[in-house]
């Protein structure tokens, strides 16, 4: 900036020698009109346009409500014609490990190999699911709260509405300082982000991507999901505990109570949907529901009347409360406990906590996806939908169950700790058992 | 640094923690030392100071003129009311009386600075209680407010327009149509507030029956302001010792009920509604005239003597004690902050409160440092 | 029993009601300045960084006395019998002490004004030297500061100027 544009000196020095005491007459010319200096960006000269009543009554606005539904139609067409023309990703999977065996075979060596080098493959695939989905969510996360609370967010990096950001502050991360603070205890504090992300990982093996699209068909899925999305919370506490941080060790604590209080109206809410399919496995219970009543109506449990609903809404708002976002975010409770349990990490470790929180996000998407909105199955009997693939559906009811994630984040205020437990305790509990009842009633009656 | 907020000899299971002077919600520099056990609080010994910058002091070399600028960086979020009870107490010791726009003129900006400060009130002590949503919507509005203090007298936020005798700067007839602009725009605003955070079940969990005050207690603490009304107690310094005409101004005075953290939220809500009623009064009548008085000298000296003046700021009431020596700076000043005298009742009230109950707690006396510390 | 229903229905209306409040907000658009590529105009009256005309300045010290921070400084020029005469021979400024409270600027008797404030909001230092703006005769109205380790006058370079010709007001 050393040639920053300067006012024109001044056209009359000081005489060196004034004549006399009487003081020079001031400049009779008109004072030089104000010039804009270009160089100092786009100015807006309109304050009053940029207040927030005509922006929301512009034209703009309106063409811009336009080009958005138009960009959302365009990408649903998009989207739907791209999955016509790849299709169901089931075969391509079972292509893809019949010319593995088929390597393996020619090349001598013996059958498990050849599934040991296809399990490879899957855990690559679905690594690089939750990793995809960090850089995603997150995006997104930022997109949607901006535009919530009427900003922007992120709109250089990459071009299109900064879609490049997340990526770039990975590598950020990457980059940073590792600080072990001096009061922590060092292997315990750099074994946590380890034990918290190897759960959630392991916990996606069973999750469908689509009708009969998973790592692994397992027939215990639903419990084998909960048991291992249940283990984080060890490496949360460790955190905690590591940091030798108070506010931290607080947090810990805090994370400890919920999520273990939480899991069990999660587990128990999902118990009509395990009676209505009769099976733990995923692909069982999200083969029974499809099909529609009356021929619309598409028979998913979130349509089931009442038991329906109040299984769907316990298992979201447990969901939320094991990813620990508001209005349940208390380990982390920015406002009280700084950052909770990872006030002490930094660069890819701290990263490692939030891609698990986004992994968790995602796990219970998909579980929402799959238990109470069908699947993979299309929502409507027509055409032009049910010839969507089944993957692109259950990808689509995911994002729209994250959305609602991000939503509930971004619109509620935080509860407290003993108000927490209380409403799990005594309000989501008995509900999700009284719910029991009610899916036993309906299937004594026969009612399915 | 006090030796009461001192790390204190703890019994094993107990646990001490620093809230502050760097923490999210401690609202500038406070600091709070809590002995914890588990989430309970034993013991919170509040620690002041560190924004200090001795104005007080301060004033004692200054002229009368220059004060008011020392005034504005007391309540930074609210200097128009600072910028008043100054003016007031000098006007009362040189004998000068401001003309009727003038006081007009007072009462509309105090006002919209009473709104901007509830705006930012209302905004942070969401983020207290985890909605960040409602911040980013108060921004939007206040912003708004700063735009017409820009226009009008070239700050955002020190404003140096109320001045001794008067006000600095005359409105334009273009100020006018947008500060009426800015009230339509903001009824509706204040409903959606009320939706969204007001009747929020969760935020009325978190700060309903937390931090009682009763009335009695919130006499004899000295409290002021919304944190007094939340109590129940009526007392506006505008209704009860009326100053640059609010006397003939109609407006309520909300009061709460049981002096809980929502009482205290909900009276600073409600308060901007009457502020708005007030605004659109003043905008009505606004008088023609001068708007400094005659006879206010470049270099005041006034008589020897002593005054107290006190208004209705943002977070209280506003007191001012000048003496004068017959110099041309005042012999002393001292200031009735209404946020320090708040504080104070914050260490016997958090003992056997939960820690998020002190953010809750904490945001809803709604402190400025820079007033407290001054 | 009644009453237990009516407050789940009570307060999960309310909690949707906030919900609608944010994804109404979701659909509008954003209301911010994307700021370095646009920066906002301030107003006419806006005090932003002060600028000094030592052509019109007539030293009569006022502005001095008028300041509450006591941030500027000036001499009188003098003509070569060592008499003082209505110029200045130098005026400074301390940025780090000044208020922006347009009292320099209005107690200025000079028409137009000889100190007065730019609209200029991007006002960075990152020296102390820089912050003590001088004017000399022949120096332009934004000023220039003293470096100490140079040993002599050097432009401003952390301000960046609203207006080519600034506006100056009367």
């Amino acid at each position: 900036m050393s040639d920053a544009p300067q006012a024109p000196t001044p056209a009359a020095p000081i005489p060196a020698a004034a004549p006399a005491a009487k003081p020079a007459p001031a400049p009779k010319a008109p004072l030089p009109e104000p010039k804009l200096n270009a160089a100092s960006g786009r100015l807006l000269t309109d304050r009053f346009a940029t207040w927030p009543q005509p922006i929301f009554d512009s034209k703009w606005s309106r063409q811009g409500y336009r080009n958005g539904a138009l960009m959302l139609a365009g990408i649903l067409l998009g989207g739907g014609l791209l999955g016509a023309l790849i299709g169901e990703l089931a075969p391509w999977g079972d292509a893809l490990y019949a010319l593995v065996a088929s390597r393996a075979a020619a090349a001598g060596f013996a059958p498990p190999a050849a599934d040991l080098a296809w399990t490879l493959i899957k855990v690559l695939i679905v690594l690089h699911v939750i990793l995809l989905n960090g850089l995603w969510a997150i995006w997104w996360e930022r997109k949607i709260s901006a535009h919530i609370q009427s900003r922007v967010g992120p709109t250089y990096a990459g071009g299109f509405h900064g879609w490049l950001q997340t990526a770039i502050d990975g590598i950020k991360l990457l980059l940073k300082e590792d600080v072990t603070p001096a009061a922590a205890d060092a292997p315990v504090h750099a074994l946590a982000p380890a034990i918290v992300v190897i759960p959630c990982v392991i916990a996606f093996a069973p999750v469908l991507f689509g009708r009969e699209l998973a790592a692994a068909s397992l027939d215990v899925g639903t419990l084998y999901i909960f048991a291992f999305a249940g283990i984080s919370v060890i490496g949360v506490v460790m955190a905690g505990w590591a940091s030798g941080n108070k506010y931290s060790l607080l947090g810990g604590l805090r994370a400890a109570a919920q999520i273990v209080s939480y899991e069990l109206p999660r587990g128990f809410s999902v118990v009509p949907v395990l009676m209505f399919a009769g099976s733990l496995d995923l692909a069982v219970i999200a083969r029974a529901q499809e099909g529609y009543w009356w021929g619309v109506v598409p028979r998913w449990f979130a349509f089931y009347p009442v038991v329906g609903q109040i299984a769907f809404l316990i298992f979201l708002i447990a969901s939320i409360a094991e990813t620990n976002r508001v209005p349940f975010d208390i380990p982390e409770a920015e406002s009280e406990l700084v950052s909770g349990f990872h006030t002490e990490y930094s660069g890819m470790k701290w990263s490692i906590f939030f891609l698990t929180e986004y992994g968790y996000v995602l796990l219970g998407s998909f579980l929402l996806a799959t238990f109470f909105l069908g699947g993979g199955a299309s929502p409507l009997p027509w055409t032009p939908f049910t010839l969507v693939p089944s993957w692109l559906w259950m990808l689509g009811k995911a994002m729209l169950m994250m959305f609602v994630f991000l939503w509930v984040r971004w619109t509620l205020p935080r509860m407290r700790v003993d108000q927490l437990m209380d409403f799990t305790w005594k309000f989501l509990l008995p509900w999700s058992f009284a719910n029991i009842a009610i899916a036993g009633l309906y299937l004594a009656f026969r009612l399915r | 640094m006090s030796d009461a907020a001192a790390l204190p000899s703890l019994k094993s299971d107990q646990l001490f923690i620093n809230l502050g002077p760097q923490h999210p919600s401690t609202h500038g520099v406070l600091r709070l030392g809590l002995t914890l056990e588990g989430e309970l609080i034993v013991k919170a010994v509040p620690d002041i100071g560190y924004l200090h910058r001795g104005t007080e002091k301060l004033a004692e070399v200054r002229g009368y003129h220059h004060c008011v600028v020392l005034t504005d960086r007391w309540d930074y979020v609210s200097a128009m009311p600072n910028n008043l009870v100054f003016c007031l107490a000098a006007e009362k010791l040189m004998g000068v009386k401001a003309p009727a726009r003038a006081d007009a003129l007072r009462v509309m900006t105090c006002e919209l600075n009473r709104c901007a400060s509830h705006l930012l009130f209302f905004g942070t002590y969401g983020i207290d209680v985890g909605a960040f949503t409602p911040f980013l919507y108060a921004f939007r509005e206040r912003e708004m407010i700063l735009d017409l203090f820009e226009m009008l007298c070239g700050a955002r936020l020190t404003y140096n327009y109320i001045r001794l005798g008067g006000v600095g700067m005359d409105v334009s007839a273009d100020w006018l149509t947008r500060a009426k602009e800015f009230l339509e725009y903001f009824k509706p605003r204040l409903d959606e507030y009320d939706t969204l955070l007001t009747y929020n079940p969760i935020f009325m969990a978190r700060t309903r029956g937390v931090g009682l005050v009763s009335a009695a207690e919130a006499v004899n603490w000295g409290l002021s302001g919304p944190n007094l009304r939340g109590s129940g107690v009526n007392y506006d310094v505008r209704k009860h010792d009326p100053y640059s005409g609010y006397e003939s101004y109609d407006f309520e005075v909300p009061l709460g009920q049981e002096g809980s953290c929502w009482d205290r939220y909900v009276c600073r809500v409600r308060e901007m509604r009457q502020s708005i009623r007030i605004i659109e009064q003043a905008l009505a009548r606004l008088p023609e005239g001068p708007i400094l008085a005659p006879g206010v000298a470049k270099v005041p000296k006034p008589a020897a003597g002593e005054v107290y003046a006190h208004v209705e700021g943002s977070r209280g009431d506003l007191g001012i004690y000048l003496v004068s020596d017959g110099g041309i700076s005042p012999y002393r000043m001292h200031v009735r902050a209404p946020s320090f005298v708040n504080l104070a009742m914050l260490e016997e009230k958090l003992a056997g409160m939960k820690v998020a109950d002190v953010i809750a707690v904490l945001g809803s006396i709604d402190i400025v440092l820079g007033e407290v510390d001054r | 029993m009644i009453g237990y229903f009516s407050r789940i229905f009570r307060d999960a209306k309310a909690l949707v009601q906030g919900h609608g409040i944010t994804l109404g907000y979701l659909f509008k658009p954003a209301v911010t300045v994307h700021y370095p590529d646009e920066k906002l105009l301030p107003f006419e009256k806006f005090r932003g960084a002060l600028l000094f005309d030592a052509a019109t300045c007539i030293s009569c010290n006022l502005c001095v006395k008028a300041c509450p921070s006591n941030c500027i400084q000036l001499e009188n020029a003098t003509n070569e019998a060592g008499k003082k005469v209505a110029k200045v021979a130098w005026y400074s400024i301390d940025f780090g002490k000044c208020n922006f409270c347009r009292l320099c600027e209005e107690a200025c008797p000079t028409k137009p004004k000889s100190v007065w404030h730019s609209l200029d909001y991007e006002v960075v230092f990152t020296k102390r030297d820089e912050m003590v703006r001088c004017w000399k005769a022949s120096f332009p109205f934004i000023g220039r500061y003293f470096d100490r380790q140079a040993g002599d006058f050097k432009d401003p370079e952390g301000q960046v100027s609203i207006h080519d010709v600034a506006p100056r007001r009367n």
